[in-house]
């Protein structure tokens, strides 16, 4: 049986034979390569076309981050006229005897901590929802639906309310207890869907062998739902790492505050706005995440161990 | 907020068309009479496990999410200042929405935002996963390019870039000119502010994109061999194997895209710095309840605003559920 | 009363019942001012919060450090965002009952605050934790709710306009010498809009500005609401005034909105569009910073012929405490310190609008002493400051809104008196 650990060419229309892996050559010759050849390359100008669309907004970003707070609005240019890295110079500061490096280091601990929390219960929570027959389980995953549905911000001043009475108020509690409670619902529903797409055959084997849930979920399910696992550890980091709602509510000295709350201080609406360091801070804050994603999006094409699948 | 009876077991009732491991159907078919006992045994055990593995989010949901829902509830009924005591007002906030003309025009540009950005945002996310998805060698580097407008957050910065580019001659107007469209200024003409927010949305494609290469990257490879030793050409394994294998994750990209365009906030706050404008072109319905609850203090009202949300997305999720039946596909089958 | 506290207990027995936790938020009563006991030996922990740029937290900085100083038993945690975010907490706070024990307060709010009890009344504390002696009495009524001050001005800001007279003398007009008539600062903004020649305007869009507005009513006689909270003036008043700008627009007097548009979060005479903008006169340093200028003039606003007492001066910053402080009394030495002492004059300069001390506007240099001058300038006109009624903010934001969507085109001035009626008519009841 075959353990296939690329999922290498599939699906798209160009005439790629097969599921052809780097390993497994076709050894019909070189016409069939030299097509593979062109059909490479105008996948790869299309994707750098695409790109360029895509970057071009964030790179006109980096380089406003250059200008002078003075230039932004006055010349339309992308380039500064008058490049400067007093922005950054500016940001690397601090604010308010507050370091940059602590709402690093405060952000990184939240989104770390996010990914753990959210991993485990959310996977938990998954295959109850996708594996275990019981009775409330449908009644269940509707409430966990419905809680997607109700924006946010009637829900802000009771959650407050609770915090507050339990004396959370400027604690990390607030920020990471949801999260190590599954209470967000598209990263149960997300794994739902990844561990209903999985075949049962295994877990069935593994039950005739006498293993209970608990086994078959941590040494079948979880390998399997790795994608999902990886993916959701995207986006658990990143939207900690965005995240501005929560931390405003619930974090109240300076040394605690996470970077989203510190990239506004620039922007003082009534009195001046510096709009040089606000856009040289977005670029610091997005350093971090492009770095955790370049690496984590490592592990997304890196496919599944499928052994056995077939049965 | 129950939405009817969409269940997990539903949905692992579901693969109407493809032929049942026979594990799984022996699982599911009937069990003899005379097991009866052991059978009940066997479903408490089942119970038990279920329980277990759900206490985590029983907890968050009981303790933590499900006591402020049924408060919001409450206030949906209530004039609500945040100051004093709500006020109980029956159904006074609801027949006020029927007045409303600045939501009817919030609802009438969120709908369009949804009905028309949701398609293509997720048509952008699977069109570039499958590209993505095609090689390996050199598409980390496009992975990463794709997904880093959705790392940037909420933050002025992306005001400032996106009033670069859409203002007259600029990039985009430059850009359109060539190819001989006059559009002008974007931002400062009412009629384009929405296409440019709902351009701004797609832009930010990468989390459906990165859902579908996790799924793609979970089709067992097997089938596409398997298909191709039937003779099946590219079309037709991507027809017959890529979209059944896929479809939990499109109809999983697909709520929660519609959820999350109904409920589209931090770029048009960022965009409009909070007013809604120009001429209430980014007033999107969650974008006004803000305003309504935080900024005049008429939280109740906010709160029935979420709630005809809830009852209207409710009733969408619910036929997307529905719908599942007839082409979502779960269980992996092997064809 | 006990209707509403019955409701209220109704709907915490029904919460209980769903959860664990009674959910009763709100409204405070009490606590300060009851009994006065500072203990120098005690030790007290006091939150401090503002609003305001990583400027302003240094300043700050510098004030809490040297009250810790003076008072070593005292211990001040401090908490600054910007303005938006630092409403959307203050009220989450109020509502569920833990508003810090010292905050920077705005004008707009003070009502919405001090009605609903959150503000601790700070007359007690007059001539003990708090000397009030050196601040005029028109201008510290300005805090007063109900009777009672909640607040503190610390500064004061007049409504005046902008200059740029760099940007004159390249275009080769004269600046406009302030106060006159309508006619003459249109007659002005004409000039600057041949000379302009498309690039450069005399100004922007006035009548989008609900304080235009109230100026030309003040002008007039009369205001933009009563003492019952409702609107003072009539459909027509808005009308007339709104024909003004359609005037001004069709003849490409002012910066077209397009442009304003394109250049926020700048305005338009921050990124030097126009040569002259209206704003409130402690505003130059953004503007400054906006523009890169390194100076900016300031001259008096234009009237109706025969118009008196229509400008005032309004709080532009003010102090006040929690209602649930646990330590009312270093509360108010901690507001005292910030407000009325010669040290925050010192340190916050005009950053806070010229400060309502004497002895602290005197030390001011610089485009700060040119603020002070220009508020002198204008002192006959000064007439008694308005209080702006609950949801005043909200208002505000309203007008400006609608003024943008008449200057894109897509709304008619009809549309525009509609809407805001219609708006008023939600928010003031």
């Amino acid at each position: 049986m075959t353990t296939t650990t690329t999922g290498t060419g599939m699906a798209v229309p160009p005439p790629m034979t097969g599921p052809v892996t780097s390993q497994r050559r076709h050894p019909e010759g070189r016409r069939r390569v030299k097509r593979g050849t062109v059909v490479t390359a105008i996948w790869f100008v299309a994707l750098t076309a695409m790109t360029l669309l895509v970057l071009y907004p964030l790179v006109w970003v980096l380089l406003a981050s250059f200008k002078p707070s003075s230039e932004f609005g006055l010349s339309y240019g992308m380039l500064a006229e008058n490049p400067t890295i007093d922005n950054y110079v500016k940001v690397l500061e601090g604010i308010g005897g507050v370091p940059l490096w602590r709402f690093l280091v405060n952000s990184l601990f939240v989104a770390v901590m996010s990914v753990i929390g959210i991993t485990l219960s959310s996977s938990m929570a998954a295959y109850a929802f996708a594996r275990i027959k019981f009775k409330a389980s449908g009644l269940f995953f509707s409430l966990m639906i419905g809680t997607l549905l109700l924006p946010v911000h009637v829900v802000l001043i009771p959650q407050y309310i609770i915090y507050n009475k339990l004396g959370l108020i400027d604690t990390y509690v607030p920020l990471l207890l949801g999260k190590f409670l599954a209470a967000e619902a598209f990263f149960v529903f997300l794994m739902v869907q990844f561990i209903k797409g999985l075949p049962r055959d295994m877990d069935e084997a593994a039950k005739i062998d006498g293993a209970g849930h608990p086994r078959v979920f941590f040494s079948i399910t979880l390998p399997l739902i790795k994608p999902a696992l990886v993916t959701s550890s995207i986006f658990a980091f990143i939207w900690s790492w965005n995240d501005f709602l929560a931390p405003l509510l619930y974090l109240s000295s300076p040394t605690n505050y996470t970077l989203p709350m510190a990239l506004r201080l620039y922007n003082d609406q009534s009195s001046v706005s510096d709009y040089g360091a606000t856009v040289a801070v977005s670029m610091v804050a997005l350093l971090p995440v492009l770095i955790f994603f370049l690496i984590f999006q490592r592990f997304l094409i890196q496919g599944v161990a499928t052994q056995g699948l077939k049965g | 907020m129950v939405i009817g009876s969409i269940t997990s077991r539903d949905v692992a009732k579901s693969p109407a068309s493809a032929p049942r491991p026979v594990s799984d159907a022996r699982r599911a078919g009937e069990p003899a009479p005379d097991r009866n006992t052991q059978r009940k045994r066997l479903s408490r055990r089942e119970a038990f496990a279920g329980y277990g593995f759900l206490l985590p989010w029983m907890l968050g949901f009981f303790g933590l999410t499900a006591i402020p829902m049924v408060y919001s509830l409450y206030l949906a009924f209530t004039d609500y200042n945040l100051f004093t005591a709500p006020e109980w007002i029956g159904i006074d906030n609801f027949t006020r929405m029927l007045r409303d003309q600045t939501l009817h025009q919030s609802i009438q540009i969120t709908l369009t935002y949804v009905l028309v950005g949701t398609p293509i945002k997720l048509a952008a996310a699977l069109g570039v996963a499958l590209l993505l998805n095609f090689r390996d060698k050199g598409s980390g580097f496009f992975r990463s390019a794709f997904y880093a407008p959705s790392l940037i957050g909420a933050s002025v910065a992306i005001a400032i870039v996106w009033r670069a580019l859409f203002r007259e001659s600029g990039a985009v107007d430059d850009g359109l000119s060539f190819l001989g469209i006059h559009l002008g200024s974007w931002i400062a003409n009412p009629s384009l502010v929405l296409p440019m927010m709902i351009i701004l949305g797609v832009w930010q494609f990468g989390a459906p994109m990165v859902i579908f290469l996790a799924g793609l990257k979970q089709v067992p490879t097997e089938l596409y061999e398997a298909a191709s030793m039937d003779g099946a050409g590219t079309w037709r394994r991507f027809v017959n194997v890529t979209i059944p294998m896929l479809s939990p994750v499109i109809f999983f990209n697909l709520l929660l895209e519609i959820v999350h365009a109904f409920q589209i906030f931090g770029s048009a706050y960022i965009i409009s710095n909070g007013t809604g404008g120009p001429a209430g072109m980014t007033n999107f319905y969650t974008v006004y309840l803000y305003k309504r609850g935080f900024s005049d203090l008429q939280m109740g009202y906010a709160a029935a605003m979420a709630w005809l949300l809830v009852v209207v997305v409710g009733v969408i999720a619910f036929i997307l559920f529905k719908s599942q039946k007839s082409w979502v596909h779960y269980g992996g089958d092997n064809r | 009363m006990f209707d509403i506290r019955k409701r209220r207990w109704i709907a915490a027995a029904a919460i209980t019942a769903v959860g664990a936790l009674a959910l009763s938020g709100c409204s405070g009563g009490s606590g300060a001012g009851a009994e006065k006991t500072f203990d120098p030996n005690e030790k007290i922990t006091l939150n401090l919060t503002w609003w305001g740029n990583d400027d302003r937290a240094a300043k700050y900085g510098e004030m809490v450090d040297a009250f810790e100083d003076k008072y070593p038993n005292i211990t001040v945690d401090t908490s600054f965002m910007d303005y938006p975010a630092y409403w959307e907490k203050r009220k989450t706070e109020a509502a569920g009952g833990g508003l810090p024990d010292v905050m920077q307060f705005d004008w707009t709010y003070v009502s919405e605050f001090g009605q609903n009890g959150l503000l601790a009344p700070l007359d007690d504390f007059y001539g003990d934790e708090i000397d009030v002696s050196s601040i005029d009495e028109n201008v510290l009524s300005a805090g007063e709710v109900d009777g009672k001050h909640v607040a503190i001005p610390v500064g004061t800001n007049s409504w005046a306009l902008f200059q740029n007279d760099r940007l004159l003398g390249e275009l080769g007009v004269d600046a406009y010498p302030g106060g006159g008539t309508w006619d003459d600062y249109n007659a002005y903004l004409a000039e600057v809009k041949k000379a302009g020649d498309g690039k450069v305007w005399g100004g922007t869009d006035y009548t989008g500005r609900i304080q235009f507005f109230e100026l030309w009513l003040r002008q007039q006689g009369k205001s933009l609401f009563d003492e019952d909270n409702k609107p003072a003036f009539t459909k027509d008043d808005l009308a007339e005034f709104l024909n003004m700008g359609e005037k001004i627009r069709s003849e490409g007097l002012v910066v077209p909105q397009k442009k304003v548009e394109e250049v926020k979060p700048k305005s338009g005479f921050g990124s030097l569009l126009a040569t002259s903008e209206a704003s409130w006169d402690n505003f130059g340093a953004g503007y400054m910073a906006d523009s890169g200028e390194k100076s900016l003039s300031l001259v008096a606003p234009p009237a109706l012929p025969g118009a008196e007492k229509d400008l005032y001066l309004k709080p532009a910053m003010l102090i006040a405490i929690g209602a649930k402080t646990k330590h009312p009394e270093a509360a108010a030495m901690l507001t005292d310190f910030l407000t009325t002492t010669e040290k925050s004059g010192e340190v916050f300069g005009a950053s806070r609008g010229i400060p309502v001390t004497k002895a602290a506007s005197a030390t001011l240099q610089g485009a700060d002493a040119d603020v002070v001058k220009y508020e002198e300038s204008i002192a006959g006109r000064i007439g008694p400051a308005p209080v702006p009624p609950v949801g005043y903010g909200s208002l505000e934001q309203k007008f400006l809104d609608l003024g943008n969507s008449i200057g894109l085109g897509a709304i008619s001035v009809d549309d525009f008196v509609d809407q805001f009626f219609n708006e008023m008519d939600v928010i003031l009841n």
